[in-house]
Parts: structure tokens; C-alpha cells; sequence
């Protein structure tokens, strides 16, 4: 989410610090920064906080806390009594079923729709919103400041009676609405849809979009203003389904408190009033169920057995008053009630790990696990594969990993991105043949004479009589050689010794320090053969080679070597390759040519 | 050897010492164990954190897509043996992502999981057993370690580990750099209980770390495709 310091600095009366030091402060206190551009900050908000930080308030509270600078409340946080007090029969709601905890409708008349002011412009601008009119920004504005998603309809479409009867319901199989940006979305009966009664016409999706026919447009001048609470699962379900993600949705989906409707609602009309005018009918608020306050209770024991410290009462609690949570100590026990939009406050861990960021995890001191009273178990299917593996690695085969998903199986995963290989393999014969055939063509280029290979790997072979296979997950062992061709046991098959202790805690591992980058290009192999005079070093022969060959030969070795009467046969082979190039034959020719002479130089007959 | 396998051994025999048993699971797994019993309830937006393969035509069933769901398997295996906490596990295993790869991203990838259960575990204990780890893995560099606030719902607090090497013994590429390693935290009393594990005696540390990065930082290798490339220029280097 983005978030601009400037909107910040509206919580706060003392100057706030650079955006670099609010993108620190947050990275080591609360949340992830995904970059920092001017003084806009990328906030990657954790699903957890997804209640109450999706919005430029959330994040003012944790910076007050982490920061520990004076938070100045805003208007629209008086008290809920008197915020919606003025209540209108020129509106009915009805909700019909417990996924809309709450609906309130705001009616102002008399509006006059026209361009944001300047400030509100730039501030939706630097979060990379678009400006539309007055009305529709002022909603926008509410979203990104709070957190409510409110929306503005044109009371002058919506059918009246005596008053206007908008009805919450699960909406109609078959029944479709155009959105603003007149594209036509049909329902299911699982989605939740706002309807004008009278008209039995759909108005909005709820939590999600609004609809086109009920607009607000530079005629508008009577509007509703809606501010609701929507169940998270059913408008993250429907904006699934429908494809139709929105801010709106993103917030509902996260799940969001009924008490922030009333907010949401105060904040839109303010603006609303103060940017495009219009009189304050009043309000219907339909709110069966109101939420209920909660209190989580931590001892200062639990805080410091479950993050290592040693942190006073009064450590504790400053971390509480920090946040805005309420809170009452007795006999080491805190009581806390948390703010009605930190929904995320429910079991005591909750309260600790609030402390431990904000103290900062730098203060949870290094401590040493206690001396462990048993023995370690061996695990079997590890110990079998440890053994095989030194086994086999001793025996000079190079171990490979290969992929599980495979073109042919009994088994596929379903929604595989790309739709590549989706069945999951039922041997490890295939990959190795494939591995094999791979490397056998870098035999030079590996310096090996032979290609060896083995894989201990998950198959998920076919149940059958015949191979003994009962159908269930395994693991395997396949041996791939030129010579033996490829073959496949089950671990468990495999006769072993007998485990001595846990058996496989000290075996070697890699002394590699660095892996060296390879050539992805093709390599040229040239053979080279001469007849030295006795008693010449040999070194010497190799090292002019290499010299006249220069940094294309990436591999020699002495292929061939025999003495006959006084005089000594050496044949290398040579294998030449350049990191950035398919290499000619006639560079490699020349490099030949190159090396002959200087051997023949010397006196060295090239056979 | 493959440079995860060597990876693996060298992991195994340092917890070993710290009274880690190694423990296993199954690589198609039920979304009970991979995403309910670790507190991930079904229509959750955590959910959407984890690209997940589904398997066909077997509905429930997922390719893991962390080495985490041992947590519970282990711990449901000991309560039915009449085994109570002090636990301590490791779990290297295979897991799996749903998304495109490229030089960073792999489908398939390795990942260690940590558990330790018992009367007396703090998060100030995850320092000391991750410090200690990656202390010995670089060979007695000097390591720091330090923990950023995070969310796994699975972990409650939940924490990003980050790791640094400092002082002229660190591989010069590393040097002084905070690497980010892992997430970890301290077990959800939810997954505690749903693994019959009482949570008013008993508390717990896990982390998660990805092995593949782990290789390629310890290595310097440049493309994690290579680990399941069957490439000899490659896998013969370790």
C-alpha cells in the first residue's frame, strides 16, 4: 500500500522524519518496505494488519508507537453516540442475511459535483490514484485515510416513495448489473448485491463496485453515501469469482470492524460538505448486531517466558499506552483492550509480540537452548539414503537431482502455471536416460571417461501385483551409467548394514569454497600427439601447450603415454571454449597450428 | 555430491548435536496438515501467500508447499507414543511453489524446517540456535543475526531472520552484508493444540529456510535451475 509522509504528517503535529527513516522505523518495528520513491513509501502490509493498516491512520498509529511522538486524534474521531445522532426517515435499509453486519446510509442534498480542490488532488496523485470529481474523491479519500470503503450514489436514480428503500441481499441467479466502467457482471446467488427496493434494481455488488445506473455525474445533487461492513470470506469469494479485484474488495477481504462504518461515514460527509456543499438529512444506520468490546489479558511472566527477556511491568505497559490500547495491571496480570479496529488482538501471544516489536527484537537477548535430555532418533529413510549416497559417490558416480513433474504419470497436479509437465513421475528412469544422454556428450569437456550417475528421489509409481508397488509416495534409487544403462530400486529394498548409532551424523561434506560460473557455449576438442626425447619433463611439454593455447583451453589431460626404445609417446587431448562465443574450428585450428610449431621448435616429432 | 545433499548432511550433523532429530513427510500432502493444522483457515487471505499445486482429481490434496506440515505430523507421532515435549526437529525436504522460474524462482526447491518444543523455549533461544547454526555452517565466521517483525500464521510472534557475516574470515562477497535467511517464529498455540500438544505447559520456536538460497549464497551460485539441471558441469564442482 502506498503511503505519502505528507498525508502522514496530517496525524501529527511535530515534523515527522525523512520518509528513509519512517521506511527504517517501520521495516524493523512493524512492516516490510517495498521501496521508497520521494516521500511516498510502499508498505507491504501482513494479512494480520490487513484490519487496521491498510490506510494511512494504521500507519500513523504504528509510527506514533514506534517513535514514540504524540498522535493527534482527527475531528472525526469524537465520540460514536453523537457521530451519526441525526437520524432520516427519507431512507430505509433492510438486510436480509448475516453476511452485511452493518449498513449505514448518509443522505445529503444539494451537492454540486465538480473538480477536487488542490489538496485533495495531490494527495490522492502521490499515491497514484486518479482524481474523478469532488464527491468521488472525497470517498476515495476516506479509504486511504481510515480505511472504511464508502460509496456515493445519485439519490435523483433511485426510485422514491415515501422514502428511498435500499435492501442488502444475496442476489438472484442470473440477475447482472453494469459497473462504472460499463462492463456487465452476472451473479450468483452467492454474492451479496445492494438493490434500490422499489425499482428491484442492483446498485452495487457489495463491498466490491458500484453500478453505472446509479452513478454520481456532474447532475448529481441529492446523494446517498454508503458505509457498510461486509463479510470478509463472501466479497473475497465473489471479487474471486467475478475477476474483479478493488480497493474496496482488498479491504473488505481482510476483514474489517462494523465500528469504522460509523467513522467512515462521519469522515465522507465532513469532506463531502466541505468540498461540494449540500445539507445533512440525516442518516439510517442498520446495525443489528453491534460488535462487542474485547479485552486479551498477558502476565508479565508469559511476556518474558516466551520472548527470552526480563522486561518490568512498566516496560510492558508503556508498549501498550504507545499503541493507544487501553489497559489495566493486577498481580502481574495486564488486561488490554485494544483499539476496535485492531482486530488482530485476540489471545495473549497477540499482546506479546506487540511488545517485542515494538521494544524491537534487538532487545530479545541470545540464549542458548538447554542441553537436550535424549538421544536423537535415527531416521531411517535418511540413514538408508546416506549410506547409498556414500556408497555410490565412492564408487565414482556423481549424484543428480532431477524434476519430479513428468510428461506421463497416474498422477498430475491440476492448475500447473505454464501447463508444462504436469504429472509427477513414476520412476526415476526417464530423467536419469535424459540426464545421461545430457553429459554424455561433455564427457571431454568434463574430463571423465565415463558418464556415472545416480538419483535419490520421490517417485509415485503405479500400483501393481507385478512390481510390488502399492500405489503409495516412495522413494527410489536410480543408477544411470554408460556402461550398466539405467536401472531403479526402492530405498527401502536395498540391503544395508545395520545402524550404529544415529550412522550418518559425521560423513563428509563439500570442500568447495566457490562455485565456478561455466561456459554455456559449445566446446571444440582437438587431439594432440608427439614424441619427446627420454628424460624431457613432461611438465614442461604440458605447460607450453597451455601457454600457445591460451584461455579458450579449459580442460587437458594426458590421454596416452608409452616409452619405446629411447624415446616417449605422449598424446593430450584438448578441449577449447570461450565464455562469450561459439568458438570456430579455425580458431581452434590456429590455435593448433600454433602449438605444433612451438613443439616442433623444440625438437618435438607431432605424430 | 550435489551441493544440497552436502548441504543437507552438514545441517543434519550440526542440529544433531544440538539433539535434533531429523524427520520426514510425505511430498503430496492434505491441505489438513499443509495449511488447517498450521492455523491457515480455508478463505483466508494467507492462503493466497503460498502458490499452490493442487492435485488432480484428488480434492484435499496439495503438493506441500512448505516443509511445516511435519511440525504437526511429528508432534501428533510422539503424543500417540506417550512421548511429551522436550521436542526437537529438523525437517530438509523437498516443497513446491506455483510459478514461473527463473534464475531466482524454482518450482520445486528445497527447504530446512526447524521445530523445538518444551517447558522452557524463548524466542532469545531461536537467536542463539540459528546463530550457532550458520556460525558453524561459514566455518567459525563471526554471524549476527538479526529478527524483523513478520506474519506466518503459523508463528505468533512471527519473525524475518536476517543474517550477517562479518570480520575478514567472511566470504568476501558476503561480507558485512544482511542477508535475509528465513522466517521463524514462536509455534501458534493453535498449531500446539491441534497437534495434541497442550500450549499452557508447553511453547515452541520454528523456522523455515530455503536451501536452494542457503547453497547459492554459501556457493555464489548464480541460477537455482541448476540444482535440478542433472548438470555435471555443475553438480562435479562440489
Amino acid at each position: 500500500m502506498k503511503i505519502s509522509r505528507d498525508w502522514l504528517q496530517t496525524y501529527f503535529e511535530e515534523e515527522l522524519p525523512d520518509a528513509s527513516v519512517l521506511a527504517e522505523a517501520l521495516t524493523f518495528h512493524v512492516f516490510e518496505i517495498e521501496s521508497v520513491e520521494g516521500d511516498v513509501l510502499d508498505v507491504k502490509v501482513t494479512p494480520n494488519r490487513g484490519h487496521d493498516c491498510l490506510c494511512h491512520y494504521g500507519i500513523a498509529k504504528e509510527l506514533s508507537a514506534i517513535l514514540n511522538i504524540p498522535f493527534v486524534p482527527k475531528k472525526h474521531e469524537r465520540s460514536v453516540d453523537d457521530m451519526l445522532a441525526k437520524k432520516t426517515d427519507t431512507i430505509s435499509v433492510t438486510i436480509d442475511n448475516s453476511l452485511c453486519r452493518r449498513y449505514i446510509a448518509g443522505h445529503l442534498r444539494g451537492v454540486k459535483i465538480g473538480p477536487s480542490p488542490e489538496w485533495l488532488r495531490k494527495r490522492l496523485e502521490a499515491i497514484g490514484q486518479k482524481s474523478i470529481n469532488n464527491v468521488v474523491d472525497a470517498t476515495n479519500y476516506v479509504m486511504f485515510d481510515i480505511g472504511q470503503p464508502l460509496h456515493a450514489f445519485d439519490a435523483g436514480k433511485l426510485k422514491k416513495q415515501e422514502a428511498y428503500a435500499i435492501s442488502i441481499r444475496m442476489a438472484r441467479k442470473g440477475e447482472s448489473m453494469i459497473t462504472l466502467e460499463d462492463k456487465e457482471y452476472a451473479f450468483s446467488d452467492a454474492m451479496m448485491v445492494i438493490t434500490d427496493a422499489h425499482a428491484d434494481a442492483t446498485i452495487g455488488i457489495a463491498g466490491i463496485k458500484g453500478g453505472k445506473t446509479s452513478g454520481v455525474d456532474e447532475k448529481t445533487k441529492d446523494i446517498i453515501l454508503e458505509a457498510a461492513n461486509f463479510d470478509g470470506i463472501s466479497v473475497r469469494r465473489a471479487a474471486q469469482a467475478l475477476k474483479l479485484r478493488t480497493d474496496a474488495s482488498e479491504r473488505f477481504q481482510q476483514v474489517l470492524s462494523s465500528n469504522l462504518a460509523g467513522y467512515g461515514m462521519r469522515a465522507g460527509i465532513e469532506i463531502i460538505q466541505e468540498i461540494a456543499g449540500g445539507e445533512l438529512v440525516g442518516f439510517a444506520d442498520e446495525y443489528p448486531e453491534p460488535e462487542e468490546e474485547r479485552s486479551v489479558s498477558v502476565s508479565i511472566a508469559q511476556v518474558n517466558q516466551t520472548l527470552g527477556t526480563s522486561l518490568s511491568e512498566s516496560d510492558i505497559t508503556r508498549v501498550f499506552a504507545r499503541l493507544g490500547f487501553l489497559y489495566e495491571t493486577r498481580d502481574g496480570k495486564i488486561s488490554v483492550q485494544a483499539p476496535f479496529e485492531r482486530l488482530d488482538i485476540v489471545i495473549p501471544e497477540d499482546l506479546i509480540e506487540e511488545v517485542g516489536r515494538i521494544i524491537g527484537y534487538d532487545k530479545v537477548p541470545s540464549i542458548e537452548l538447554s542441553v537436550f535430555p535424549h538421544k536423537p532418533e535415527t531416521n531411517k529413510n535418511f540413514y538408508r539414503s546416506e549410506r547409498v549416497r556414500e556408497d555410490l559417490v565412492s564408487k565414482g558416480y556423481d549424484e543428480v537431482y532431477t524434476s519430479v513433474f513428468a510428461d506421463s504419470g497416474r498422477r498430475a497436479v491440476a492448475n500447473k502455471v505454464g501447463g508444462e509437465h504436469p504429472y509427477l513421475r513414476e520412476s526415476l528412469v526417464l530423467g536419469l536416460e535424459e540426464a545421461l544422454k545430457k553429459n554424455i556428450h561433455r564427457k571431454d569437456l568434463l574430463g571423465i571417461s565415463e558418464v556415472r550417475i545416480f538419483e535419490i528421489g520421490t517417485i509415485w509409481p503405479t500400483p501393481s501385483r507385478k512390481s510390488g508397488h502399492d500405489g503409495k509416495e516412495e522413494i527410489a534409487v536410480g543408477i544411470a551409467s554408460e556402461k550398466e544403462g539405467v536401472s531403479e530400486q526402492l530405498l527401502k529394498d536395498m540391503a544395508l548394514t545395520t545402524l550404529q548409532g544415529a550412522g550418518y551424523e559425521n560423513l563428509p561434506v563439500s570442500a568447495t569454497e566457490r562455485y565456478q560460473h561455466f561456459s554455456k557455449y559449445p566446446f571444440i576438442v582437438r587431439d594432440i600427439a608427439m614424441w619427446i626425447p627420454g628424460g624431457t619433463d613432461e611438465n614442461e611439454v604440458l605447460n607450453l601447450i597451455r601457454k600457445e593455447a591460451g584461455k579458450l583451453l579449459v580442460r587437458e589431460h594426458l590421454f596416452d603415454r608409452f616409452e619405446r626404445e629411447s624415446r616417449v609417446s605422449l598424446a593430450f587431448r584438448l578441449v577449447f571454449q570461450s565464455f562469450d562465443r561459439t568458438l570456430t574450428d579455425e580458431e581452434a585450428n590456429q590455435r593448433m597450428r600454433n602449438i605444433h610449431s612451438v613443439l616442433e621448435s623444440k625438437g618435438f616429432e607431432i605424430r | 555430491m550435489h551441493p544440497i545433499s552436502s548441504l543437507i548432511r552438514e545441517a543434519n550433523s550440526i542440529f544433531y548435536n544440538m539433539g535434533f532429530t531429523f524427520a520426514e513427510g510425505p511430498l503430496i500432502e492434505s491441505e489438513w496438515y499443509n495449511f488447517d493444522t498450521l492455523n491457515v483457515p480455508k478463505d483466508h487471505p494467507a492462503r493466497d501467500m503460498q502458490d499452490t499445486f493442487y492435485i488432480k482429481d484428488e480434492p484435499g490434496y496439495v503438493l506441500r508447499t512448505h516443509t511445516s506440515p511435519v511440525q504437526v505430523r511429528y508432534m501428533e507421532g510422539e503424543v500417540k507414543k506417550g512421548n511429551t515435549p522436550p521436542y526437537r526437529v529438523i525437517v530438509p525436504g523437498k516443497v513446491f511453489r506455483n510459478e514461473a522460474t527463473d534464475m531466482t524462482h524454482e518450482a520445486e526447491f528445497y527447504q530446512i524446517e526447524g521445530l523445538v518444543v518444551g517447558g522452557d523455549v524463548t524466542l532469545a533461544n531461536l537467536k542463539a540456535t540459528l546463530t550457532r547454526f550458520f556460525k558453524e555452517l561459514f566455518k567459525n565466521a563471526n554471524v549476527e543475526i538479526r529478527f524483523r517483525p513478520s506474519f506466518f500464521p503459523f508463528t505468533e510472534p512471527s519473525v524475518e531472520v536476517d543474517m550477517r557475516i562479518v570480520g575478514d574470515s567472511a566470504p568476501e562477497k558476503l561480507r558485512d552484508k544482511w542477508i535475509e535467511m528465513m522466517g521463524a517464529g514462536m509455534v501458534h498455540p493453535n498449531v500446539l493444540k491441534n497437534a495434541g500438544v497442550d500450549p499452557k505447559k508447553y511453547r515452541g520456536f520454528a523456522f523455515g529456510m530455503g536451501l536452494d538460497r542457503l547453497a547459492m549464497l554459501r556457493w555464489g551460485i548464480d541460477d537455482i535451475r541448476l540444482m535440478h539441471s542433472a548438470d555435471l558441469r555443475f553438480i562435479n564442482q562440489f
